[in-house]
């Protein structure tokens, strides 16, 4: 088995993410931990046996934020007596009364031990919601065995969205972003078109404290960037009856326009004219002219954590006449329309798996002259220094967000990085670098 | 009250006995699967394991899924191990698994014959859990891969060939063959060493340093040294990959002898049995070292060489460990303080005004006798005390508190530090001195911990802090 594949020999279902696995000492993506860390002034408590327990509590003090997280280690006393229900309640009223202060919520995540043996948590929240009523309890989950039918991310964002109240009645003049790691603002159309029309956009990593957090259910739509995000919009529009509003994070000029439009719609604001959209393309396009003459035919590599349709992405350079030699993938999860037309136009691009065994002995260079990556993954694996250094699209949408990815990549071309350090940074963003 | 043990408000968890297998065989040329969803992978790769950028050993997680577990289809993971040994030809695989396979009493004998019928490459199952710290893993990871590699019949031929007077004649070990020098000197095996408790700074090139330089051979190192630094102590970013960044002398010491470091390490160790007495340097390495023991009678003896008195003191226990053949420890549980407490797991100090050590077992009992054996003025009066992680339960964190409250100084790791937060532990003025241990706080602080393996290291200096 090659590490890599073209996808001309690829079936669509093609999925890396079956069976034994590699993990690359690339460590940008978020995990639970990190995305729990957003809800301000709460406090996460993780129950795992000490395997489990040991990622979280490094990623939290890596972070700098012990203070932000406390554990119960489930021992074999607990599989053996069954009394998993006890050593939780019991810890749980232990780290309220220790905390040197009160926390407005707690993020309680259970783990695959608990699944298996069918421990009722339920009856252990219900217990503690009614002896501390000024604490919002929620559950949450590490259980990657999980990870087909309930995968933890989309999960936890769900749960986190879970923490909101239903109102009665929505601000108009506000809407939510759901399930971004990273603020969206500058390089986001979307957000530049709610600000210019006096529409308030709350986020996560802009809350100032756990009240501002709690108004977010005022917010007439949830608005999603991302796939993982899906699991939390749905449950909030059953839930708390808000709207859900999906952009579209490729790279398709039509799609942008249209959900757009049909955000504009929902909240009775104007659409982009006809002449912004022009002129929104017309830079565009000049700026990825530009780069592209700019990397004059040199490689490129794009890779799933950097950007959430790398096919799309691929094709997208590939159409604008830059010279994409390879996809970090592990996971199809764009449309087959996308896969089948990139078989078509580009029968030769590179598929890596970048969890499959035998990426752990390939061959890391990448030729003579440089290789410019798009993602962590692709810098890795390619040992390139010049690539861009971003996770989860980093805020980037629409128009906007593709002059950025612009500036981002002619960046990475004249510039290197020090992708050794960077690319083990865990939790791209969120360690103060 | 049953003593809470699990609850941790403020402070960390060691590694897990996934890490330590891991660990343990990093450096050997084999291929490690850890049966597990996911997760334990990363946590070891990104937290526990400083060598993994730099070299290519083996090391997967299963992906172990509900469906799977439930309809406890081993097959699945047979095939997939059997198709990665077939395209890597690993020289063994080691089954390791976390807490699933635990609860759903995974066969871990029972799988590992058949991979290893179906792609005849040794196959050792080692039964972890994910429930115990890694001292567990390395220790059955170690006892595994003796009990499997190692013949305890070469220890009888050993002594009976001239034993502690001299090497073997017909070593069939290409390395010592070349070292005819180490002819009539009595041979020690370092065991227990890991990355996990002496990162890969040059402690171990020290630890072995200060035993050739006391007139022993280092027989073998249980399992680690062939990366990192060079026999002084100097950092080189040798590399124990084949291909890619190998250090000149890497890449000689291959040439001499076509092995690469890591066949180097597997025949050392696959003659383990020929040498005079283990030198066990963590609490991992008890258990390889007692089913030496129990296999062949090779004594052995716990301790490190912190500082120059404790180095006396260890070099003079193996050295009377050779003489009689009777295990010992390089500390006497009165100068290691704790006294009465020294056998319990996590022994707690009970004197007001002391110096608490807090780390792996070994190294906190050596460090607090060579603590005590300097002069009184040196320590200001106070004695140290051992703290350490039990095996399965960790350190209950209100008995860390008290130790810590007991204390004038503490010397651990700087992420214990945290529970100064606690109410618990308030009330006093700590004086905190740092001394990061990578089993506890990863590689955040990897760049500041010492080399602590050697007669040179001043512990005079170090307490000169407080």
């Amino acid at each position: 088995m090659l590490e890599f594949q073209p996808i001309k020999d690829l079936e669509y279902e093609y999925n890396a993410d079956l069976g034994l696995s590699y993990a690359s000492p690339v460590r940008g993506v978020w995990n639970i931990v990190h995305i729990g860390t957003l809800v301000p002034q709460a406090h996460e408590i993780y129950v795992c046996p000490t395997s489990c327990l040991r990622g979280v509590v490094l990623t939290t003090a890596e972070m700098g934020a012990m203070d932000r997280l406390s554990t119960i280690t489930v021992g074999e006393d607990n599989i053996l007596e069954g009394d998993m229900e006890e050593a939780l309640q019991r810890g749980t009223e232990r780290i309220i009364a220790e905390l040197p202060v009160r926390p407005r919520a707690m993020l309680i995540f259970t783990s695959c031990v608990h699944h298996f043996l069918a421990v009722n948590y339920q009856r252990v929240y219900r217990v503690l919601r009614e002896k501390y009523p000024d604490i919002d309890f929620i559950d949450c989950y590490m259980d990657p065995i999980m990870r087909r039918t309930k995968p933890a991310i989309p999960n936890l964002w769900q749960q986190i969205h879970r923490l909101l109240k239903p109102v009665q009645a929505f601000n108009k003049q506000q809407v939510n972003y759901v399930g971004n790691c990273f603020g969206y603002g500058e390089y986001c159309d979307l957000t530049q078109m709610l600000l210019s029309r006096g529409i308030t956009v709350k986020q996560l990593q802009t809350c100032k404290d756990y009240d501002d957090f709690l108004g977010m259910a005022n917010s007439a739509a949830n608005i999603t960037f991302h796939k993982t995000a899906v699991r939390a919009a749905k449950d909030m529009e059953i839930r708390l009856n808000q709207k859900w509003l999906p952009m579209r994070p490729g790279c398709s000029y039509e799609e942008f326009d249209e959900d757009l439009r049909t955000a504009a719609e929902f909240l009775g604001i104007a659409p982009p004219s006809a002449e912004e959209i022009t002129e929104q393309r017309k830079q565009t396009e000049e700026a990825v002219r530009s780069t592209c003459e700019l990397l004059a035919g040199t490689p490129v590599s794009v890779d799933y954590t950097a950007v959430d349709r790398p096919l799309e992405t691929a094709q997208y350079l590939i159409d604008h006449g830059f010279n994409v030699e390879s996809v970090f993938v592990d996971v199809f999860t764009e449309s087959r329309e996308v896969f089948e037309r990139l078989q078509k136009t580009a029968p030769d691009l590179k598929i890596y798996q970048s969890l499959g065994w035998n990426i752990r002995r390939m061959d890391r260079t990448h030729g003579e002259g440089k290789l410019v990556a798009i993602g962590q993954k692709s810098a890795y694996f390619k040992n390139t220094n010049h690539f861009v250094n971003i996770i989860e699209n980093e805020g980037m949408y629409g128009y906007r967000g593709i002059r950025r990815l612009m500036e981002l990549l002619s960046d990475a071309y004249l510039n290197e990085k020090p992708m050794r350090e960077l690319v083990q940074i865990k939790g791209w963003g969120c360690c103060g670098e | 009250m049953k003593k809470d043990y699990q609850t941790h408000v403020f402070t960390m968890t060691y590694t897990a006995d996934v890490s330590g297998v891991c660990s343990a065989m990093y450096e050997l040329g084999g291929m490690s699967v850890l049966h597990d969803p996911s997760g334990c992978n990363s946590t070891y790769s990104t937290h526990d394991e400083p060598r993994w950028f730099d070299t290519d050993s083996l090391m997967y997680v299963s992906g172990l899924d509900e469906i799977t577990a439930v309809m406890g289809d081993d097959n699945v993971l047979i095939r997939d191990v059997v198709q990665a040994a077939h395209d890597l030809q690993p020289r063994f695989i080691t089954l390791c698994g976390a807490s699933i396979p635990h609860i759903i009493a995974f066969d871990f004998r029972g799988v590992a014959y058949l991979i290893e019928k179906e792609c005849g490459i040794p196959v050792l199952p080692v039964p972890t859990d994910g429930l115990k710290s890694y001292v567990s893993g390395v220790g059955l990871a170690l006892s595994a891969w003796l009990e499997r590699f190692a013949d305890p019949k070469e220890y009888r031929e050993y002594r009976a060939s001239g034993s502690e007077n001299g090497a073997l004649d017909d070593s069939s070990v290409s390395d010592l063959k070349e070292a005819d020098p180490e002819k009539g000197r009595p041979r020690i095996n370092i065991v227990g060493a890991t990355p996990l408790d002496f990162s890969v700074n040059g402690n171990i090139q020290s630890l072995k340093k200060c035993f050739e330089e006391a007139g022993y051979v280092v027989n073998c190192c249980m399992a680690m040294g062939t990366y990192g630094s060079d026999s002084t102590g100097e950092s080189t970013g040798a590399c124990i990959a084949e291909a890619g960044s190998t250090t000149a002398q890497t890449a000689a010491a291959e040439k001499n002898t076509g092995m690469s470091a890591r066949d180097r390490l597997f025949e050392r160790m696959q003659h383990a049995y020929r040498a005079d007495v283990n030198v066990v340097v963590s609490s991992a390495g008890r258990k390889p070292a007692g089913l030496m023991k129990k296999k062949s009678g090779m004594p052995f003896v716990e301790g490190l060489p912190i500082g120059a008195e404790q180095t006396k003191a260890l070099l003079d226990a193996v050295s009377e460990t050779i003489r009689d053949g009777i295990g010992r420890k390089a500390w006497s549980d009165s100068a290691a303080g704790a006294a009465g407490q020294a056998s319990d797991a996590a022994g707690c100090p009970s004197t007001k005004d002391s110096i608490l050590v807090i780390g792996e077992e070994i190294f906190a009992k050596s460090f607090s006798n060579a603590i005590n054996m300097l002069p009184e003025t040196v320590r200001k009066g106070r004695t140290a005390s051992p703290m350490w992680p039990d095996v399965d339960e960790g350190i209950a964190e209100t008995d860390l508190a008290e130790a810590v409250r007991n204390s004038a100084v503490v010397i651990a790791d700087p992420l214990y530090r945290t529970i100064l937060q606690s109410p618990r532990a308030a009330g006093r003025t700590i004086q905190f001195i740092d001394f990061p241990h990578e089993a506890y706080s990863g590689r955040i602080y990897r760049e500041d911990i010492p080399v602590f393996c050697s007669a040179e290291f001043s512990i005079q200096q170090l307490l000169g802090k407080c």
